[in-house]
């Protein structure tokens, strides 16, 4: 989440129009979604590995390892998909354990691979928007769209606090390894533990102490700041428009012809 | 009411202290003790103190955070009440900068937090921009006007806290420890902007251990000692006062010394009043009688090795 926050300021679609590149992720997230195909799927993957590498200006081995973290988890939580425990062995493979066969059949290979193909486009959407959006960029997007704004003040002081408590942790993490808190496990789980707790005290006061900062400024119930707006350009909400109404179009004709169980 | 009456009539004094106290909820001492000050406009004021002597208590006092128990705060002259106007009021005229930046930048975005004091004083987001981007020039900070706070070094989180404030243009400009945990490129950057905002008219008080530099900057240092105020004057004549010095956990700044040590050996002109920084105490030296250079070296009179050992001596001292 770190490192994904630290890209996202390099991007080079960082100025893009937040809610075209927002519009651009929900509407294709969604034909993944509504879809459910290989075909399409793959095509998003592509499409979006293409804008965040070479639009973006992401390093292909750091997007690749981005991407390999869900897809290990996926192929770990599919597994049950692919793999059956039977009597009988099934159409795909099998192996042969005792009276047992390890097997798998065609159908499940397919459901397998679309779900894995599925969620993988998905997750390539939404790493488009935060590999390419700021965290402040997206709360202006949801500002737009009449989120109340208690919860886009509660968005923004999260954000910005997690970084805090993080260097908070590191520093008493530091600081208990200097005077050996891991020096065997019994000790570790105590240091962590005291860690958490002091962590928690910490971030209470801390919650005080911002408040009194923020009303020294003359805080009145409401957090303004500065939308961080980037104008849209014609040009590439017509990309973009071009994009979805093809990808629509194939998921529609997909669906009619029926081709997919 | 007849003593603000007479507060009017000093157009000269910004903000004025009556007998404040103030404890923190739990504990038995008060951590302002009947603290009573005045502050004048355009001055330049350092206040010190031991650790825990009330500095940090006394500034959120200053701008509405804390109500004082009893005591009352004059703004140009006016009691401070309680109502939500007059606490306005104090904070647009009275900026605090924090003494720890985390403390007090909240915002994603350095831009968006330098935005927020502005629009709370109701400018229009296009004034607020056109503010917003002055000060960012002003401090030389435009360059990561778009960059996450977190990713900040710490004296680039510091000019950032302290353009939160300067932004809303206040009268007082308060730094609780503004060179703490900095570098000394940064330490002297933030010492230039103080001059600046001192220059642009604004008031600085400023709470400092460095005794080096509030000697050389201050117009006025005001000791603070277990809630009150036990001094308030030049810096030359209460860094002089070594009893004073001893109870409040200082020591006298070595340019004030080293004159004292040049001026018990004579190596100081007659009667000429204590230097402020290190060319006015050259400037004081008696120009020994025979400083020319020979053979194109310098040349090292005995005098000169004199004040040289007399420095060592010193430095030996203050060690
Ligand atoms: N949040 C708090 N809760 C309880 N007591 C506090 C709190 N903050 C300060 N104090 C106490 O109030 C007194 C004055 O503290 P204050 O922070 O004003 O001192 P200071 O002069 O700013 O010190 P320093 O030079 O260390 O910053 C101290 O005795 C301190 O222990
Ligand atoms: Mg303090």
């Amino acid at each position: 989440m770190i490192i994904i926050d630290r890209l996202c300021y390099c991007s080079k679609l960082r100025y893009v129009n937040a809610g075209e590149k927002s519009a651009f992720t929900v509407l294709t997230l969604a034909a993944c979604i509504l879809s459910r195909s290989c075909a399409v799927a793959l095509f998003v993957l592509a499409a979006t590995g293409v804008l965040t590498v070479y639009k973006g200006g992401l390093p292909l081995f750091r997007y690749l390892k981005l991407m390999s973290m869900p897809a290990a988890f996926l192929l770990l939580g599919t597994a049950a998909i692919f793999i059956n425990i039977s009597k009988v062995p099934l159409g795909a493979f099998a192996f042969s354990a005792g009276s047992y066969y390890i097997t798998g059949s065609f159908q499940g290979l397919r459901q397998g691979a679309e779900l894995i193909l599925t969620a993988l486009a998905g997750i390539s959407c939404l790493y488009f928007l935060s590999l390419s959006t700021p965290v402040t960029d997206i709360l202006t997007v949801l500002k737009r769209l009449h989120v109340p704004a208690l919860i886009l003040e509660l968005m923004l002081l999260i954000y910005r606090y997690i970084f805090v408590m993080l260097k908070l942790a590191e520093d008493i993490t530091v600081s208990q390894h200097a005077r050996l808190g891991n020096r065997n496990l019994a000790a570790s789980r105590k240091s962590f533990a005291a860690m958490v707790s002091s962590i928690f005290i910490l971030s209470i006061r801390r919650s005080g102490q911002l408040y009194d900062a923020l009303e020294s400024r003359c805080y009145n119930g409401t957090l303004r700041v500065l939308p961080e707006d980037h104008p849209a350009k014609a040009s590439e909400v017509f990309c973009i428009a071009v994009f979805e109404l093809f990808l629509y179009l194939a998921v529609i004709f997909l669906k009619l012809s029926g081709g997919m169980p | 009411m007849k003593l603000s009456e007479d507060h009017n009539i000093d157009r000269e004094i910004l903000l004025e202290a009556e007998r404040l106290f103030y404890t923190y909820e739990g504990e038995s001492t008060p951590a302002l003790n009947g603290l009573s000050l005045t502050i004048k406009r355009g001055k330049k004021i350092a206040c010190m103190g031991a650790n825990g002597s009330g500095k940090s208590t006394f500034f959120l006092c200053c701008n509405g955070i804390y109500t004082p128990s009893s005591g009352s705060l004059y703004l140009s002259g006016r009691p401070v009440g309680r109502t939500k106007k007059d606490l306005l009021m104090l904070r647009r005229k009275v900026g605090i900068v924090f003494q720890d930046p985390d403390r007090q930048l909240f915002a994603a975005s350095v831009r968006q937090e330098i935005s927020f004091g502005p629009l709370n004083l109701g400018f229009s987001e296009e004034e607020t921009r056109r503010r917003v981007d002055a000060v960012m020039e002003e401090l030389g900070i435009t360059a990561y006007a778009h960059k996450p706070v977190h990713a900040l070094s710490g004296g680039q989180k510091k000019l950032v806290s302290i353009a939160d404030i300067l932004v809303m243009e206040p009268e007082l400009i308060i730094l609780d420890e503004p060179a703490a945990a900095l570098d000394p490129f940064y330490t002297e950057m933030v010492h230039q902007i103080t001059r600046r905002i001192t220059e642009r008219g604004i008031t600085v008080m400023m709470a400092t251990h460095d005794v080096n530099y509030a000697y050389e900057w201050a117009d006025e240092i005001i000791l603070f000692d277990e809630g009150r105020i036990l001094r308030q004057g030049h810096p030359a004549g209460l860094f002089s006062d070594h009893a004073l010095l001893k109870k409040t956990h200082l020591t006298p700044p070595m340019l004030l010394t080293v004159f004292h040590q040049l001026q018990s050996r004579n190596l100081i002109r007659e009667k000429s009043p204590a230097p402020r920084n290190m060319e006015e105490l050259k400037s004081r030296l008696t120009s020994p009688p025979d400083t020319q250079e020979q053979n194109g070296f310098p040349a090292s009179p005995p005098d000169t090795q004199e004040q040289n050992s007399c420095l060592a001596q010193q430095e030996e001292l203050s060690i």
